[in-house]
């Protein structure tokens, strides 16, 4: 399987600390407003969950850029692991801090399974220890925001009653690690831009913010799961206008093939 | 949280135990990838990841269904075992009529020059500029094994969680099989899916791309990956266990 990527460092665009900002206080604000909120207003779960997903984006477009050896995918559905085990840790013991807890947790599981891919299989990507840490709290925020999105709120009793014991974890995981994992697999290439990426990172944000908010409404009535996914449509359709702009801008050209010809053009 | 950890120590060294054997079952599994898919490498044309949680997966399933009806734990893991075996045998079967009827290759590996099963010669069959393809005798009956230790490893780990809710006490506090699903099963099912890809992921870095089963050269490297598992269980184990015992508390 070849991994894609030029097999160096990601160059260009916003400096990590910028991104990683963004996703921590981004992330933690709208889990935090989106629990205390009255149940209408989760929808600022969702925004965490994008801020997150831009995050754990940018952190995988850096990592990946080196070449894995084994596809992209994999360190999504890796964060996606590493976040669920993460977030549902910090909620239990947490209380009111568990987001807190969570992104402690994921930053130790990362820290060690980062230093065990380079020290003891000898991956040798230099910056392998910080994108893990940095890709496991991007999946255990998303999982979190999601599921604020779908609870209403972060209390240990109410996820494990209306997003896991219902199924709509396994949902979680894949939109959450779509979102991470795809948009640099779908980006790469010799021509690859941060912008590019990232935005694309921003439109799967909002789908899964579309689906969570469809989710929602069987435990938040329709008003609230309509205002989920108003909020969802609206990021998705600004979002993805601009992917379709950069894209339009990074292309050599952009023409249109016409219609299908007719049997009767073939003959 | 420490009472937790140490009343459970025996589930917590059974899971560590099931990560390793997920760890190590992948490196049973052949993967060929995106050049597989294209017939230029043996194999299975897709990731590791998804093949190995593809087993994982099939196997906590039929574990679960064995659990409704048994605790015993050999039973269960047989279940388990066998369930990740015929997902694994179904879709190499699929993947090989594929193979041989539509894309029009024969099987055979261009990394052994007989195969150490059939003995049959692969160099003849080989197609220029490919590193083989298809799925040889061999690396068809190395998956299945892979398959069976992923099972086992998936239902120890699912077991495992399920007996450390019941002695956490969550049936005294009204968990009912609701119309939403039994909060135990479904966090326990979540969790060894989260333990199921962490320990699947660990060894697709140290396989790095293609392998053909256990006579692949690659196939060497999986003690790296054993221990890399290994550490990454044990700390699966206590967040888990810690996490689970918490529900005895809601």
């Amino acid at each position: 399987m070849s991994a894609g990527g030029a097999g160096g460092e990601a160059k260009g665009g916003y400096p990590p600390q910028t991104i990683m900002a963004l996703g921590i206080v981004g992330g933690l604000v709208g889990i935090y407003l989106g629990n205390f909120a009255p149940p209408a207003y989760s929808f600022f779960g969702g925004l965490g969950a994008i801020c997150a997903t831009v995050w754990g984006a940018d952190a995988v477009r850096r990592v990946a850029s080196y070449g894995l050896g084994t596809g992209v995918p994999s360190i999504g559905m890796l964060a996606l692991g590493m976040g669920i085990l993460a977030a549902l840790f910090g909620l239990s013991v947490g209380g009111t801090a568990g987001p807190i807890v969570a992104i402690v947790v994921a930053a130790i599981i990362g820290g060690v399974i980062g230093a065990l891919a380079n020290k003891v299989i000898g991956m040798g990507i230099p910056i392998m220890e910080k994108a893990m840490v940095e890709i496991s709290c991007a999946g255990t925020l998303v999982i979190l925001g999601l599921s604020v999105v779908i609870a209403g709120s972060f209390d240990f009793a109410s996820v494990v009653q209306y997003v896991v014991a219902n199924g709509y974890i396994a949902l979680i995981f894949i939109i959450g690690g779509m979102g991470i994992l795809h948009p640099f697999n779908a980006s790469l290439g010799p021509d690859e831009k941060q912008d590019r990426t990232l935005m694309l990172a921003v439109e799967k944000g909002a789908i899964a913010l579309i689906i969570a908010g469809f989710a929602s409404s069987l435990h938040e009535g329709l008003m609230a799961a309509g205002l989920n996914m108003l909020i969802g449509i609206i990021i998705w359709y600004v979002a993805f206008s601009k992917h379709y702009a950069l894209i339009k801008r990074d292309a050599y050209a952009v023409v249109g093939s016409g219609m299908l010809p007719s049997s009767e053009e073939l003959q | 949280m420490i009472d937790a950890i140490l009343g459970n120590i025996i589930w917590m060294a059974l899971i560590t135990i099931g990560g390793v054997l997920i760890s190590w079952s992948v490196h049973f599994v052949p993967v060929g990838g995106a050049p597989a898919a294209m017939a230029q490498a043996t194999g299975i044309g897709t990731g590791t990841v998804q093949l190995a949680a593809g087993a994982g997966l099939t196997g906590l399933v039929s574990a679960g269904f064995m659990m409704n009806v048994t605790d015993n734990l050999p039973l269960i893991l047989a279940s388990g075992s066998v369930g990740a075996m015929i997902m694994i045998a179904v879709t190499m079967i699929v993947g090989s009529i594929v193979y041989v009827y539509g894309v029009g290759v024969v099987p055979s590996s261009a990394k052994v020059k007989v195969d150490p099963i059939t003995k049959y010669r692969q160099d003849l069959y080989v197609s220029q500029g490919t590193e083989g393809h298809g799925l040889p005798t061999v690396s068809y009956v190395s998956g299945i094994i892979g398959g069976g230790l992923g099972g086992i490893g998936g239902s120890l780990v699912y077991y495992s969680l399920i007996e450390v809710g019941m002695s956490a006490g969550l049936e005294a506090v009204g968990v009912t099989n609701s119309v939403t699903g039994h909060e135990l099963v479904a966090v326990a099912a979540i969790f060894a899916i989260g333990i199921f890809f962490v320990n699947a992921v660990i060894p697709s870095y140290n396989i790095g791309g293609t392998i053909e089963g256990f006579h692949d050269p690659k196939f060497k490297k999986w003690p790296k990956a054993v221990v890399s598992s290994l550490v990454a269980s044990i700390m699966c184990a206590i967040v888990a266990v810690v996490a689970i015992a918490q529900l005895g508390g809601i």
